[in-house]
């Protein structure tokens, strides 16, 4: 927008006097054009519905703020597609969060997503958004917050994690591992766990498809690999 | 622009200096050096290298504290073996191993390929550890100082005003007193007393050419400043308001947590948190559960004088208690700052997925300079438009454009004619693909 000329003197300064009135504090917007269609009286997110004190009066307005609009959802419930091809992901997970849960995960799950590269392509992508800075970019475990924020590092795929069964990392994944690494379950639907699962293996072989020495069984790995 | 001193004392590397100087010399002569300075390093660095994933040498953590495990140990078994392979140590039923096993959850530790000598450093180094001289902000990353300030030149304008009128009315006094005495010297009386407002009018009744065109132009910069006024209302961020930058309940500092990492940052992707950004209309603020999936971890830190304070608030929020789960999470109330009108449709989704714009296009430079979030972008439709009609594109590899491609490729009449068109600027904009229809954003 074009500045006023400097020499408007008297009808700028009393239009910064205006504007310093409503425009000062950070903690307030400033001047509503049409309130009620900013406040809805619909459901929005992160907007508490009827939060507009003009339409249900200041009492209610109150109450309704107070309530969270963020919420968990109903237990026992599943997110469910009616796509066929993302039928496998339809299911509970049945392996609960404990260390038990854990081992049986490692020895019987199996992925539902196949080895190749464009499962490895798309594991790559979540991988860079939600592993990369602690795992690292080969995990190694040397991402940007383990070096800049002096973080607990997580071991490496090359060495310590090298023969994980798929089945124990998704449920890392899932519900997190130790103290450092929490659950990410709420952040990425069970396609993106696997397809990041995926990518992992692809890290763990060293960058490729597959491993030069073949997998050792699964049940031999249980106790070697936490 | 948010008002701040432009001599804040967040700004200047010259205090960070200072700072870090003072820290170096007060805690250099405390820092007690380990007598085995070779064992020390060893041991630092198979700790760090092994263990640091779960344990601490001086906190417990997934894991006990390391400081002090080899007298723990004394006399209760061998605590080579235990470091080693724990599970087996367990199996033999050593009672005190079993009891560490139940108190932690029932947790193995990952056997471990080391030599008894590299178990001697790191108990070493956990014994004799102190932690490094408190890590104050890297040189490179001063907590982001304000903005560039524009220099505004409104109360110049005022004092210059004030002085022009002073010399003005000191001269018109001057004249008078001088009128006066001509007058005394003619022998006629001192002229009247007029009022401020009738000497105006004299004034302007003397000088109508130049009064006329005087108001006149006065009149439309009234007019004009008033417009630019008027157009500012409802708008929060952009380069003519001061932008909409509220408190929040927890001070969460973007530029430490997506800031770059070669500045010192963790360069967190912004999706991370905000991950509804690429499947969802709301690009979403992080509930606090994924705040914990570092914080649980993170309890302290000394980037920011208040950090501490913020991180036990995300603690309380999620109902934690230092390592224990209180059970009674308290909702953050977060303030919202970006806001359309309900008469405006907007999706994340499709500029994030579809479009594969930046964060940053929108939302300003806010891993760089925003420890506070503010809206940078006016979010008015001319904004919005202005980019529909500048913006190519992205086509290569992206499948949503495909079906459109083709029709147009097809039809080998109208659609090349179009395409043509579309072409003349060698790209095609979002506008060209219907990107400035009304019912794209308003239905």
């Amino acid at each position: 927008m074009r500045k006023p000329h400097p020499t408007a003197v008297i009808p700028a300064l009393l239009a910064a006097a205006l504007l310093q009135a409503c425009g000062g504090d950070p903690n307030s917007p400033g001047i509503e054009y049409m309130p009620d269609m900013y406040r809805s009286p619909s459901v929005e997110a992160y907007v508490d519905p009827g939060q507009d004190p003009y339409l249900v009066g200041e009492e209610k307005a109150a109450a309704q703020r107070s309530t969270p609009s963020a919420r968990l959802p109903v237990a026992g419930t599943v997110p469910f597609s009616f796509d066929p091809a993302k039928a496998a992901f339809n299911f509970h997970y049945p392996y609960p969060a404990t260390q038990e849960g854990y081992e049986r995960a490692g020895l019987e799950l199996k992925s539902p997503l196949p080895m190749t590269q464009p499962v490895v392509d798309r594991g790559k992508v979540i991988y860079d958004k939600f592993c990369l800075h602690c795992h690292g970019a080969k995990g190694e475990g040397d991402g940007s917050v383990v070096k800049n924020g002096n973080y607990p590092p997580p071991p490496s795929y090359l060495t310590i994690l090298k023969d994980m069964p798929e089945g124990k990392i998704f449920h890392s994944i899932t519900y997190g591992k130790n103290v450092a690494m929490g659950g990410h379950a709420s952040q990425l639907d069970k396609e993106e766990r696997w397809a990041v699962t995926r990518y992992v293996q692809y890290l763990q072989n060293g960058g490729k498809l597959l491993r030069d020495t073949p997998v050792p069984a699964a049940d031999s790995t249980a106790t070697a690999a936490k | 622009m948010p008002r701040q001193s432009r001599f804040s004392f967040r700004s200047p590397g010259l205090f960070h200096a200072l700072f870090v100087l003072a820290l170096t010399l007060t805690a250099a002569p405390s820092l007690a050096q380990p007598a085995d300075a070779a064992l020390y390093a060893t041991g630092e660095k198979v700790f760090k290298g092994n263990c640091a994933s779960c344990h601490k040498p001086d906190k417990d953590m997934t894991g006990p504290a390391l400081k002090g495990a080899r007298a723990r140990w004394e006399g209760k078994g061998d605590i080579y073996a235990w470091v080693r392979n724990s599970t087996d140590v367990i199996k033999s039923g050593n009672p005190y191993a079993n009891e560490l096993f139940a108190k932690w959850n029932k947790a193995l530790m990952t056997p471990m390929a080391v030599s008894n000598e590299e178990i001697d450093a790191v108990l070493y180094y956990a014994d004799n550890y102190a932690p490094a001289a408190a890590k104050a902000p890297a040189a490179g990353t001063p907590a982001p100082a304000g903005e560039p300030q524009e220099v505004s030149f409104w109360p110049w304008v005022l004092v210059i005003g004030l002085l022009l009128l002073v010399v003005a009315l000191s001269l018109g006094g001057v004249r008078k007193s001088l009128n006066n005495a001509v007058r005394e010297a003619e022998g006629k009386g001192p002229l009247p007393d007029r009022t401020a407002w009738q000497g105006f009018k004299n004034w302007v009744w003397h000088n109508k050419v130049f009064a006329s065109v005087l108001g006149l132009l006065l009149l439309t910069w009234g007019i004009t400043a008033a417009w630019d006024w008027a157009l500012t209302i409802g708008v929060y961020g952009g380069d003519t308001v001061a932008h909409y930058k509220p408190e929040q309940p927890i001070r969460f500092d973007h530029t430490l947590h997506a800031g770059k990492a070669d500045k010192g940052n963790l360069a967190i992707n912004c999706q991370y948190c905000h991950s509804g950004a690429e499947k969802s209309k709301h690009a979403g603020i992080p509930s606090a559960n994924v705040c914990m999936n570092c914080h649980q971890a993170v309890t302290e830190s000394q980037r920011n004088p208040w950090s501490n304070a913020e991180i036990k608030k995300i603690h309380e929020a999620t109902g934690w208690d230092g390592m224990a789960y209180t059970g009674t999470p308290k909702p953050i109330q977060w303030v919202k700052v970006h806001n359309l009108p309900d008469l405006a449709f907007f999706s994340h989704e499709q500029h994030v997925a579809v479009g594969k714009l930046e964060c940053q296009e929108c939302h300003g430079p806010i891993d760089e300079q925003m420890d506070q979030a503010e809206q940078w972008a006016p979010l008015t439709m001319g904004w919005c438009i202005q980019c529909h009609k500048d913006k190519e594109v992205k086509m290569a590899g992206n499948g949503y454009y495909d079906e459109i491609m083709a029709r147009l490729e097809k039809d080998e009449k109208l659609g090349h004619r179009e395409l043509k068109q579309y072409l003349e600027d060698e790209k095609i904009t979002v506008k060209e693909l219907g990107g400035w229809e009304c019912a794209k954003c308003h239905y």
